[in-house]
């Protein structure tokens, strides 16, 4: 019997408490609809303003360019959900915590796929009986070290091949280490995965896959929205000459490049450009950017929240972004 | 119903992402390489939610709800209690794309952005790096990274007496005259970084954002009025206004 379906947990005052603003969400969207819609035919103007259309454009192209991944994640949760039998985890991961982690760890460079994809694929772990612990591992080294990744982060730093490596150690060890610090300090009651629509083992393989593809890809999609609305303000907010001004003085360019990937919340398949392309910061501070972006940034935060509950993200990411940062400045001591 | 609306939404998103991949509007947002990605996922939406219609159909008359919380123990009154507030959000980006259609990303964005370029360490400009003339010309057509790296990396002046071709927006200088510009991208617009090569002999006509060819030799970099870094410059022999490329992007 797979013993983490939380059907346990108490709907508690989470839950309640966004329950009368659920209508109400809707109808804010809406009447924020109608508003654009309105500004559109009587003040069209507004829409060739340069700074919202620089907006838009990051911002579908965050949506657009995370769909894909968020797609196949999902595709990948529901067919873990309707397909593979709980006994399968059982066997192929250690049974203790401390063993499973770091199996889970490593296996997160099969998933090609940005932080996106690993997100439901880690909820789906937790709902299979799989450890939190083992599958909080996965979630976050999967974005990090898989081979797509690897390759763009070599491809970006062309005369620094330890960048590379840096970044796949670093990563790796920061998602055994959260891993192993949820499974000391981490309370079942902080994950509340939510019920999902049709997943009722009755139903059939073929609809429990389509209604938790379809479920997962709702809740996450909007949730990603979110982030996307979060980071592309701050892209096109935060003007960079501030932030070149900063690169100066070494500890201070660590914390602005360690904010900026949390804010940028760009995918971690791409952000080895960008690091590449902060010129005027250290090597050290780049390293930091690369490790902290893939396993916390606003998207990933917002999608967290989504996934597994508020009061998971409220606690996981603040102390994965300063494991994340002390790992990184240890590797580039060691390595750069 | 709450299901209904659901499916709705996803028709909706896969529609609209759709249609943007399989027309060039998807340039302005991502990478060339990204339409297959961007089709299936347009395609897997619409037959989740085709697939879910259909369930939906063949077991309404079930009196059994499979709706989603189901088992919160919540009292059921109908309607969109069943769609979660998150879910919603998907319509904004499609309202985005449906209403403001935000076009490449350019001259404001290559303004605030601005940046010296990123010599790789070690980079050396040499002849042979930079390859024969296009066929049946006699100027070479460069990418405007392509070309800043030449004209600012040491090494043999591999563009000493030869003729380049560069296309880009116009973006007007600090302090007068042009850049010719374009924006890089290495996944999607949010990771854009903007390459300015100053434009000597500009026309005085030139617009804010307007695409040109620039046909022209090397020139020695000037200092960015306000950065004091190095900027390429190209000493353009003729500039020529054209329509704005399918793909704004370069990278």
């Amino acid at each position: 019997m797979p013993p983490v379906v939380r059907d346990d947990v108490p709907a508690g005052g989470v839950d309640q408490a966004v329950k009368p603003s659920r209508v109400q969400a809707s109808d804010v969207l809406l009447v924020l609809l109608l508003v654009a819609i309105g500004l559109y035919f009587l003040a069209p103007g507004w829409f060739g303003f340069p700074a919202l259309q620089a907006w838009s454009t990051v911002f579908v192209a965050i949506c657009l360019q995370a769909l894909p991944f968020l797609v196949l994640g999902v595709l990948v949760s529901a067919a873990v959900t309707a397909l593979v039998p709980p006994s399968f985890f059982e066997r192929l991961l250690p049974r203790s915590p401390v063993a499973a982690v770091p199996a889970a760890g490593a296996a997160g460079a099969v998933l090609p796929g940005c932080e996106c994809a690993s997100v439901p694929v880690a909820g789906s772990l937790v709902r299979r009986g799989v450890a939190p612990a083992a599958a909080l591992a996965f979630l976050l080294s999967a974005p990090a070290i898989n081979p797509v990744v690897v390759v763009a982060t070599v491809v970006a730093f062309p005369g620094e091949p330890m960048m590379a490596v840096g970044r796949f150690v670093a990563s790796l060890v920061v998602a055994v280490v959260m891993g192993w610090l949820w499974a000391v300090f981490g309370r079942p009651e902080w994950i509340r995965l939510r019920q999902r629509a049709g997943a009722h083992p009755e139903a059939g393989r073929a609809r429990l896959f389509v209604g938790t593809a379809q479920h997962d890809f709702t809740h996450a999609g909007g949730f990603l929205v979110l982030g996307a609305l979060a980071a592309a303000t701050l892209n096109v907010v935060v003007p960079r000459p501030w932030l070149d001004a900063l690169a100066e003085n070494p500890a201070v360019a660590v914390l602005v490049l360690a904010v900026l990937a949390v804010v940028l919340a760009i995918c971690s398949e791409a952000d080895a450009f960008v690091a590449a392309s902060l010129t005027s910061f250290s090597l050290t501070a780049r390293l930091v950017f690369l490790v902290v972006g893939p396993v916390v940034d606003v998207k990933l935060i917002a999608l967290q929240a989504g996934t597994f509950g508020p009061r998971f993200a409220l606690r996981f990411a603040p102390v994965t972004f300063l494991v994340a940062v002390a790992t990184a400045l240890l590797v580039a001591w060691v390595l750069l | 119903m709450a299901r209904v609306i659901q499916q709705l939404l996803l028709v909706l998103l896969g529609g609209v992402v759709l249609r943007t991949a399989l027309t060039d509007a998807h340039l302005a947002y991502v990478q060339p390489g990204f339409r297959p990605l961007l089709v299936g996922a347009g395609a897997v939406l619409l037959a989740l939610a085709a697939a879910g219609l259909l369930g939906t159909r063949r077991h309404a008359d079930d009196g059994h709800h499979h709706d989603g919380h189901h088992h919160d123990g919540h009292h059921h009154d109908g309607h969109h209690h069943d769609v979660a507030p998150s879910t919603w959000l998907l319509v904004l980006p499609v309202a985005v794309l449906l209403l403001v259609a935000p076009p490449a990303l350019g001259a404001f964005t290559a303004e605030r952005q601005a940046q010296p370029i990123a010599v790789p360490a070690g980079a050396r400009s040499s002849a042979a790096l930079l390859g024969p003339d296009d066929e049946g010309a006699d100027h070479r057509t460069l990418t405007l990274l392509e070309y800043g790296i030449h004209a600012l990396a040491p090494g043999s002046p591999a563009l000493t007496g030869r003729s380049v071709r560069l296309q880009g927006f116009a973006l007007p200088r600090d302090g007068g005259g042009w850049y010719v510009a374009r924006i890089r991208i290495g996944c999607c617009a949010a990771d854009a970084v903007p390459i300015a090569v100053v434009l000597s002999g500009a026309p005085e006509d030139l617009e804010e954002g307007e695409w040109v060819e620039v046909v022209g030799g090397w020139a020695p970099p000037r200092e960015n009025a306000g950065g004091g870094y190095p900027e390429p410059v190209i000493a353009a022999r003729s500039v020529q206004r054209i329509e704005p490329p399918a793909n704004p992007y370069e990278g």
